[in-house]
């Protein structure tokens, strides 16, 4: 059986969602993206709000789009350490 | 109040320089966690560098509390194996470092229990170190009740390093438990070295080894 993603694991991917994309994405293409519920995306694009690895504009027709900020981009770049480090010690 | 300082002759120096490294290795994970907690804004990861940052500044207090006994001709009257230090010899600054290493140790090690509970209520971790200093600094031999509850707080902290290890077979947590089972061991033997010098010297020597395997595993995480 497949090992269920871990939460590390699906931010990461989230990010790399956004970045791949020009880093200015709708949510409709993190949610094809990421593989998620929609609800399970909102709570994860609000927790990544909230620790300011992405963040919200506006297009030309108000529809609201996400792109990644520069600790975001080095979330991606260290993710493998942050994991590392993180299991080593049990943190989650 | 009793201070004991149950250092060997041929020791004495070893172990100040042993203190010495515990101290800029547990700055370095403190550094690396800090570095993690600002890529990441984890709310585990903020505690865990927290704790290290006080087990780091309890390490440097140790070195020179130490570096002064030593630097005191008028402590190492007694015995030139055994050093007792009665309320009476021991200088305001000997104390000060005692009492601030106990806190600092104490206070870092309550935070590290506090980020295996995975409890989000701060209430606990205030609760946890009260008790632990309390039960520390209100009795006559403040040492040997520090090494006493630091190592309640490293078994807390053991286990749970176990159980990760359990469910996750890899080579960094194996490090990092085998690395807090030294830990462990070498606390408890501080609390037998109240008693006898040898235990004091494989305290430190187990200890070293801990932080050895700390270090290595940052160098592993660091490579990837």
């Amino acid at each position: 059986m497949k090992k269920k993603r871990e939460r590390l694991e699906i931010i990461k991917d989230i990010l790399i969602a956004i970045r791949d994309k020009g880093n200015n994405v709708k949510p409709t293409h993190i949610l094809y993206r990421s593989n998620l519920s929609h609800k399970m995306l909102k709570e994860y694009l609000k927790e990544l709000l909230e620790k300011s690895l992405v963040e919200e504009n506006f297009d030309k027709k108000n529809n609201i789009t996400y792109s990644i900020t520069p600790k975001g981009a080095n979330y991606i770049d260290d993710f493998k350490a942050i994991k590392s480090f993180m299991e080593s010690y049990g943190l989650d | 109040m009793v201070i004991s300082y149950f250092s060997p002759s041929w020791f004495r120096g070893v172990d100040i320089m042993l203190e010495f490294s515990f101290f800029l290795i547990s700055l370095l994970i403190t550094l690396f966690a800090y570095k993690i907690y600002k890529e990441t804004s984890n709310r585990s990861v903020k505690y865990f560098w927290i704790g290290f940052l006080f087990i780091s500044i309890g390490n440097f207090i140790l070195t020179i509390f130490n570096f002064l006994i030593i630097l005191n001709p008028s402590n190492l009257i007694f015995d030139i194996v055994v050093t007792t230090i009665n309320d009476s010899q021991v200088t305001f600054l000997e104390l000060l470092g005692l009492y601030s290493h106990i806190i600092s140790m104490i206070i870092g090690l309550s935070f590290l229990v506090y980020t295996t509970l995975k409890d989000k209520n701060t209430k606990t971790l205030i609760l946890i170190i009260i008790l632990s200093l309390t039960g520390t600094l209100l009795n006559d031999n403040n040492l040997y009740m520090f090494y006493l509850f630091s190592t309640i707080l490293l078994g807390f902290i053991l286990w749970h390093y176990i159980m990760n290890f359990i469910r996750n077979k890899k080579i960094e947590t194996l490090l990092v438990t085998i690395a807090f089972v030294f830990l462990f061991f070498g606390n408890f033997h501080f609390l037998i070295a109240v008693n006898h010098e040898v235990f004091y010297v494989i305290g430190h020597t187990l200890e070293f080894f801990a932080y050895l395997l700390i270090l290595g595993n940052l160098l592993l995480i660091r490579r990837k």
